[in-house]
This record gives structure tokens, sequence and C-alpha cells, in this order.
């Protein structure tokens, strides 16, 4: 397998051009090595066929090269459709990313041959093409005519995106910017940038144009209408750098109109499934409720995900076994899916420790058992004693209060979990007195220091005696004895 | 020329019902008697008296303190100069003169003794020296003891008499009886006085006083010249002291002030000394290596790590909970342990780390088998039975709040079950914390009012530190010459913590 990457952003071959050639050692730092390559043996609950259709543009190829090369079951399917998906554009280099996919998991099938006059054909009208809006945009530069010049930066900028060379296509993009004339422009112009910042994974510059969007000062319809655009967008760009509680609140913010119009990036399905799975990773059960289910646009989201309305509410009712299982039986869609799946096992270990938090709040002590019960019920079966110290799930929860996240203590004679008890009273007095003892000791440093320099008693190395220091050096060393007054 | 009995008790005797009189005639009074005393001693006008065993049963040492004083201090003279040696054997313990001087050290006045300080010194170190002598520090150790406390008791000034008195203490083994002294805050040292206002109107020396620096000048005798060495040698033995009485906080501050006193020029051993106790017991007490005070000189802090090695390396296997590399580490510098006296502390770091190592279990676990302890602390040193034994004792020694517990079957190994917060009956424990709170409040008091008194001594007022501030800005326009460079970093730290 050509490509080990588990997300689709993996640069495309060499083979298909120079200009495409130089920028592969940028993808792939932007892929940080942050998964290892997903091998996905369940039966995901999606419909391939139903699945892909929600989307538009070129996530779709995306999406299917994603599944293709993760799932075991999907593979022969997904690839042949991306396949044909790449065939229909003009993207040469997907197209034999896709081919090459598909010739090691089904070497037989007749599309996993490479179709060379398809290929070069492609190549040449691509580069035609190219060679043609670069002599039109040249024509239109020296006419001087602003309008034309966008319109043929922009062009130009699709045609590169269309064909793979995103840089080239961001470049043309933000050579676009000197040519806006009406806030519109400059929105349509920020909106490219951030779907092709998307695909290639560039977080950073999606956030950043993100925030140049929200301070374009565009008419308040125009706002209004990006605005879902734009919450969708930045919700993603915070949830790949790690900060879920900011990615859910981005997510619940986003308005329901956005309905399709945003498919070539992300579906109202994921908004739901993305934000309610953040939400479950970073709130607590008030806040889930209050802000995600009593959520009146963000219902309608999760509207188009019931299990996950259910797993959250669930999480409310403290049935958390019954949550981890909806998030289990979905956790091969989640795996299959190209923005969440790197960061799937981070949310899952947030909402379990979460949930084993929430489970132990009224209880002074539980049983291992129990809690194994809930959170480990595999263990429960399977071992001779699945409360002893060496059992997965009681490491679990050690790891747990090493790391300070449960306030608690096992008892592994009795097999029960004791929360601790704070002691108000008692520790406060504790810390009084080291603070008044800390104090002490530090001031009463100080003084004597500052009465040994007065004294003239430093430590010399003959020790001779002389005189008390001049008073104009005695400020300058006073400087650390002063400190006391504080 | 002779004197009468008469005459001298008379003398004496101006000084007594003191209550009557102006503070003023009190100094003047008690200033003539010194000078009568001293005229007398000079010209053997005392002599007469020497052999007379009960002449000072006629004056007594809390009404005529400087009467009692000389008369002794004449005797101990001649009874020297008759058996030519330096300690008669009148003067050792249980001999005529120390019971003298023993009757003389526990009842003087504090008021007179201020006058006479250089003759009561002489006197001190003389019991302490005899005590000594006589293989008997215990006595000399209380008795020097209660005498500096009777003259001054809030001991705040540092004098020769204190190092006499950890010394003696450190000798006779006897380490709680430093205590009442160790545990007062030295803030001052004589020297300080005199020199900042003697131009001032001094206040008498017999007017009641605020802070004892105002009678423990340099000029009054009290203590012999100081030297660094001086002080820094009392906060050691000072630190050992509490180490050895296992008040291994105390016993850190003693040794932080150690290290962290300003050098001008190279470290004194002392310090080194004090430095490779303080990384000790900074284990014994936190159970990790403890950087040196904020307050030390970096050029020091520098010069503590490359000296003491071995102590280091100690600390660091400790910190990593490596029992195996921490008993290398011990064996392997076996002889730097004894050459720096230090073996009984490092022998009590072993027991510190198992102690460490299974209170730190105690934040995870309530109760465990000692199989899983050992699986849990993995280097847990050897079979179940000597880990047993070694809590077991950590147990005995109140050092760990934990109950081990055997179980009927034979074959199911020990539960040990870790206690949570405190283990004192909720009550008795109240009280205690209670007694130190106020403790520590008392001696923040204290603390502070020495606070303003070395900053009334030092002339650092708010209006001086607003004046030096200016002054600063005013020289920072123009160039500076480099030697005032110096002052100019106080700047922000006054300022920061003042405001």
């Amino acid at each position: 397998m050509d490509t080990t990457l588990p997300d689709a952003f993996a640069p495309p071959q060499s083979s298909s051009s120079a200009a495409q050639g130089n920028e592969v050692p940028e993808d792939t730092a932007n892929v940080n090595g942050a998964a290892p390559f997903v091998k996905v043996d369940d039966p995901p609950k999606f419909d391939l066929e139903s699945y892909i259709a929600n989307y538009t543009g070129r996530t779709r190829f995306d999406r299917l090269y994603l599944i293709g090369t993760c799932s075991t079951l999907l593979s022969t399917d997904a690839l042949k459709v991306a396949v044909a998906e790449a065939k229909s554009g003009k993207d040469v280099g997907r197209y034999e990313k896709a081919v090459r996919a598909l010739s090691e998991v089904a070497p037989n099938e007749p599309d996993a041959k490479l179709d060379l006059a398809w290929v070069k054909d492609t190549q040449r009208r691509v580069r035609a093409e190219g060679d043609r809006l670069e002599l039109e945009l040249r024509g239109y530069k020296n006419n001087l005519i602003k309008e034309s010049i966008r319109m043929g930066n922009e062009e130009l900028g699709t045609h590169y995106h269309q064909t793979g060379d995103s840089v080239s296509a961001s470049k043309a993009y933000s050579r676009m910017r000197d040519y806006c004339t009406t806030p519109n422009h400059i929105a349509s112009m920020l909106f490219k940038l951030i779907n092709v910042a998307v695909e290639r994974g560039e977080w950073l510059s999606v956030q950043s144009n993100v925030h140049r969007l929200r301070n374009a000062q565009s008419k308040p319809e125009d706002q209004a209408k990006n605005q879902p655009k734009i919450s969708a967008a930045l919700g993603l760009a915070q949830m790949h750098s790690g900060s879920f509680l900011e990615a859910a609140n981005s997510f619940l913010l986003t308005d329901p109109s956005l309905g399709d119009t945003y498919n070539e990036t992300i579906t109202p399905n994921d908004i739901a499934v993305y934000g309610g799975l953040c939400a479950l990773a970073s709130m607590d059960r008030v806040e889930l409720q209050r802000r995600v289910l009593e959520n009146n646009s963000f219902r309608n989201f999760l509207e188009l995900e019931p299990h996950i309305r259910r797993a959250i509410t669930f999480f409310c009712n403290s049935k958390f076994r019954l949550c981890l299982d909806i998030l289990d039986a979905y956790r091969a869609d989640y795996l299959l899916d190209l923005h969440l799946q790197r960061h799937v096992s981070a949310l899952y270990s947030h909402i379990r420790t979460k949930s084993i938090e929430q489970y132990l709040v009224p209880f002074s002590r539980v049983t291992l058992e129990s809690m194994a019960t809930v959170f480990a019920p595999e263990v429960v079966g399977g071992e001779a004693r699945p409360t002893s110290a060496t059992s997965p799930f009681v490491q679990e929860l050690i790891r747990l209060i090493k790391d300070g996240v449960l306030d608690a203590r096992i008892d592994l004679e009795k097999g029960v979990l004791v929360s601790n008890e704070t002691d108000l009273r008692t520790e406060v007095q504790q810390n009084t007195l080291e603070s008044l003892r800390s104090f002490n000791e530090k001031a009463h440093m100080r003084i004597l220091r500052t009465s040994v320099l007065h004294a003239g008693l430093e430590v010399r190395s003959h020790d001779r005696k002389e005189g008390p220091p001049l008073a104009k050096g005695l400020a300058g060393r006073l400087s650390r004895g002063a400190g006391i007054l504080g | 020329m002779t004197v009468s009995l008469a005459e001298l008790t008379a003398a004496s005797a101006r000084l007594h019902n003191h209550t009557d009189l102006s503070d003023e005639l009190y100094d003047d009074r008690i200033r003539d008697l010194v000078a009568y005393f001293r005229h007398l001693l000079s010209t053997d006008a005392l002599s007469t008296f020497a052999r007379d065993d009960f002449l000072l049963d006629n004056f007594d040492p809390s009404a005529d303190s400087v009467a009692f004083l000389f008369i002794l201090r004449s005797q101990i003279q001649k009874a020297k100069e008759r058996t030519s040696e330096n300690l008669p054997g009148d003067v050792w313990p249980t001999g005529k003169l120390w019971i003298r001087a023993v009757h003389f050290l526990k009842n003087f006045d504090r008021v007179q003794a201020r006058y006479v300080g250089q003759e009561w010194r002489q006197l001190v170190e003389l019991a302490g020296r005899a005590a000594q002598a006589a293989s008997k520090p215990l006595l000399g150790a209380r008795l020097v003891r209660d005498a500096m406390l009777r003259l001054d008791p809030s001991c705040a000034v540092f004098t020769s008499t204190h190092l006499l008195l950890v010394r003696l203490c450190l000798r006779a083994r006897t380490y709680a009886c430093a205590l009442p002294v160790l545990d007062r805050h030295i803030c001052y040292f004589p020297a300080l006085v005199g020199r900042a206002d003697s131009k001032a109107a001094q206040p008498l020396l017999c007017s009641e006083q605020e802070s004892s620096l105002a009678f423990m000048g340099d000029a009054s005798g009290l203590s012999s010249k100081l030297s660094s060495k001086d002080y820094l040698q009392y906060f050691l033995c000072g630190g050992m002291i509490y180490m050895a009485l296992k008040q291994w906080r105390k016993a850190l501050h003693f040794l932080g002030i150690v290290v962290s006193m300003p050098i001008a020029g190279s470290l004194s051993m002392i310090m080194v000394e004090a430095y490779k106790k303080w990384i000790l017991v900074g284990l014994l007490e936190k159970g990790k290596l403890c950087p040196p005070p904020s307050l030390t000189s970096p050029h020091a802090a520098k010069m503590y790590q490359s000296l003491t090695r071995p102590y280091i390396t100690l600390a660091q296997a400790f910190e990593r909970d490596d029992v195996g590399r921490l008993k290398a580490e011990v064996n392997a510098a076996e002889h730097v342990w004894s050459t720096d006296n230090n073996t009984g502390l490092v022998a009590q770091v072993m027991n510190a780390f198992y102690k460490h190592t299974v209170i730190r279990l105690g934040k995870t676990f309530a109760a465990l088998t000692m199989a899983d302890l050992a699986e849990q602390a993995l280097p847990w040193p050897t079979t179940e039975e000597d880990a047993e034994s070694i809590i077991a004792s950590l147990v005995m020694s109140s050092d760990l709040g934990a109950r081990l517990l055997h179980s009927q079957k034979r074959t199911s190994s020990t539960m040990l079950r870790l206690s949570a917060v405190s283990h004192l009956p909720r009550l008795s424990h109240e009280m205690e914390m209670q007694v130190q709170l106020r403790n520590e409040g008392r001696s923040l008091k204290t603390l502070m009012s020495n606070l303003e008194q070395s900053n009334h001594q030092l002339g650092l007022s708010d209006e001086y530190i607003d004046n030096a501030q200016k002054n600063q800005l005013w020289a920072g326009s123009g160039e500076i010459p480099a030697s005032e460079q110096v002052g100019l970093d106080m700047d922000e730290d006054i300022m920061g913590d003042l405001h």
C-alpha cells in the first residue's frame, strides 16, 4: 500500500506533476503522524451509497478513499466508487492513487487497471486549460480591469483546486484579495481559502480565515447567511486542534439554516455527531442538559442523528452503560469518518473518564464490582478476579487516581472505591499553619540576613573583621531583605 | 587600702528600693556603683575578703547583683592565683565557688546585670568551662540557658553565649535543653547597635526596653567579639540539635540559614557541611531534593553543586523511586558519609524512602495486600516478610498512619490498611492544632516587632525608599558611576513588595 496515512490529506503522488511533487513534505507535516494507520473490521452502520450522496465536491473522493483504505468490509466497493469519482473529475493524481489502492485489495477488478489513455488525455487537457487561464489572466492584468482580474484569479484557483494542486489554488485565491471590491467578494474568497485549507488539513489557516470572515464588514443579512458555515468551519478546526469544549461551543452555535449549503465540507449530520461527541467529552451533565438537549436550534441537527441524542440523554440520566454502548456501536462509523477518525479514541476516553467521574459523584463508597459491570462488562465475564489489582479496569482506575482525575482511593480488601473525605476544617487549619510557618521562616531568614549585612559579618575568606559596609552598598544588598515587607 | 563589709553593703544598699527612684537616678547610681567596684577590684581592695567563705551570705544576688558579682569575681581571681590553675577546684561543680556562681546566675537582677555585661559573660563562660572540665556539661548547659533567658527573655540578639550553649548541649546530649533558646528567633547582632545611633539620645540601660537590642550592644560586653564563623557554627549546631530531636522542619530552617548566608569571597566549609546535611534533611522531611533557599547567591549554589556530588546523586536516586540505585549509592559512598559524620542521617534516609513510597501509595489505595504493594511500588526491596516488618516499624514510630491485618488463612498475604488524613482523635488533634497556630502567631508577632526595630535601626522608612527611588531616577538619566549601579537593582523588589 503506497499510502499509510489514515486521513485523506495524503499528498498527490509524485507521478502527477512536478509542481505537486514539491508539496509532499509540507503535507506530511500537516498530518503530524497524529494517528497510526487504522483498520476497521467491524461493519459500519451506514449505507455507503446514501452516505456518500450527502456530500458534494472533492470531499466525496477523500471520504471514499478513506473508507476504502480503512474498512476491510467496504474497501472494494468504496474504492470502486472512488475510482469512478476521480475519473469524472480532472485530478489525475487522485485517479492513480485510487486505482493503486484498489489493485491492492481487489487486483481482479476491471477498474484496478490504469486507464492510460484517459490519464494522458486528461493531463493534456488540464495543462491546456491551465495555460489558457494563465494567458487570459495576463490579458486582464494588462487591461487593468479589477473585476476581470479577480475573476481570472478565481477561475485559475478553481482549476488548480479541481486538478489537485491545492498549493497553487490557495495562492491563486489569495491573489484575489487585492481585486475584491465588495465585502461579498471578500467573503467568497475567504470561503474558497477555507475549503482548500480544510482539504489540506491546515487548521490554523482555517481558523485565521474564519476570523477574517468574522471581521469582514459585510451586510447583516450576508453575515447571517455566512454564520452557519463560519461556525461549522471553526468548530471543525477547533476539534482538530483538540480543544473539544470550544469545538462543541462552535457546533452548538451553528444555525440550522446551514442545511445542505455546505456539503462540500460538512453535512448537518456531521454537525450533530461532531458537536454531540465534543459536548459529551467536555461538558458536565447540567451543561449538557441545558446547552445541548434544551438547545432548540441544535435540536434540529440532533434529530438527524437520534442515537447521539439518545447517548446524551442517557449520559444526563446517569445511564452510563447505555450511553457507552451506543457510542461503542457507532465506533466503526466514526472511525471511517474523514474528520472524526483521528479523534475518536481521544473523545471516547474523555467521555469514559467523565462517566466514571460522574458515576462516583453520589457514592461515598462503591464496590469495584458494580463499577466494573458498568464500565468494563467484558472483564466481569472473562476474568477470574475482575477486581484484583492487576485487572485492566482497576489499572485504569489507578491511573485516573494518580492523574488526579478521581478523588478517591481503592480498597482492595473489601473491593470498594472510597471517595476521599475532605475535612475542610482540618485542611484550612493545615494550610494556615503551613503558610504561617513558611512566612515566619522566610521573614526570619531575611531579617537575619539584613542584620548580618548591617553588622558587616558576611562570610569572608579570611574572616577579617571590618567596619560596616557603606550605606550606599547596603541599600543594594538590602533589596533582598526588603522582600519580607510583602 | 581596705574596705569594710559595712561599706560594701552600704554602697550596694543604695540600689535597693529602686522603684522609688527615677530612671535617671537609678542609672546614675548603678553606674557609680560599678565604677566603685571596678576601682576596688583594680586596687586589690577586695582581697581581704578572698578567703571569707561566708562574706557572700551578706548579699542577695537578686538585689545586690553588682556587689555579689564583683566579690565573687575577686574570690575566683584569688583562687586562681592561689592554685595557679586556670580552673581551680573550688570552681568545679560542687565546689564552694561553683555553688556561689550557680546561686548568682539563677537569681541575678537582670537590670543590674546589663551594667556589668563583661563580668557577667566571663562568669557564664567560666561556669561552662568548669562544667565541661568536670565532664558534667549537663549542669553547665542548664545553668547557661537559664542565665541567658534571665538576662534577655527574647534572646533576639546573637551573643557568644549562644554558641557556648549549643556546644554544651551537644556535648551533654541534652538536646531538648537548648530548645527554649533555639526556638526564639535571633534577629540581630550586637554590632548593629551603637553604630547606628551613637549620636542619638541613647535610652537609659535600666529603663524598660521594648527590644533587648538596646542594652545588648557591642559596648555592653555581653558578647565577645563575633565573626561570621560564630553564627554559622551556632546555626549548624542548632540544626544538629533539631536533627537529633527529629524536628526536621526546624533543622531544615537552621541549615537553610547557614546555606544562604551572604558571602564576600569564598564559601566557608561550615556552609558546605550545612548544605550536605540540608540535602539529607530535605529528603527526610520532604522526600525530595530541595533546592538551596532562594536567598543563596548563585555563585554559592554552583559551588555547593560541585562540592556535594555524592549527596546529590543520592538524592536523585531517592527522587526517582529507584530503590536499587539508592542502596547502591548508599553503599558506594560509605566513606564519604563516615568522613562527614553523616552516616546516621543516611541510614534514616532509607527509612524515609519506604515511608514516602507508602504514603504515595496511600493516596491511591485505602487497603491492599502486601503482594499488591510489592507490585505497585515496583522496586520494593525484599521478601514480603521484610517489607511487612519495615512497614510495621514505620507504623510503630507513628511515621505512617496505617494498620496491618493478618488474615486467618495462612496462604493469603497480609492486608495493609492505610488510613486517610488524620488518625488522631478529633479533639486532641484540634487542640494540638490550635496550640501550634498560637505559637506560630506569637512568633510572627515577635518577628514583626523585630522587623520594625531593624527598619528603625537601618533608617529604612517609606520616605527613605521614596527618596532613594527618586535619586535613582535622577541618576539614571545621567551617567552612573559603576559603583553606584549596585544600588540600582533594589527598586522593583522593594517597591513591588510595598504596595
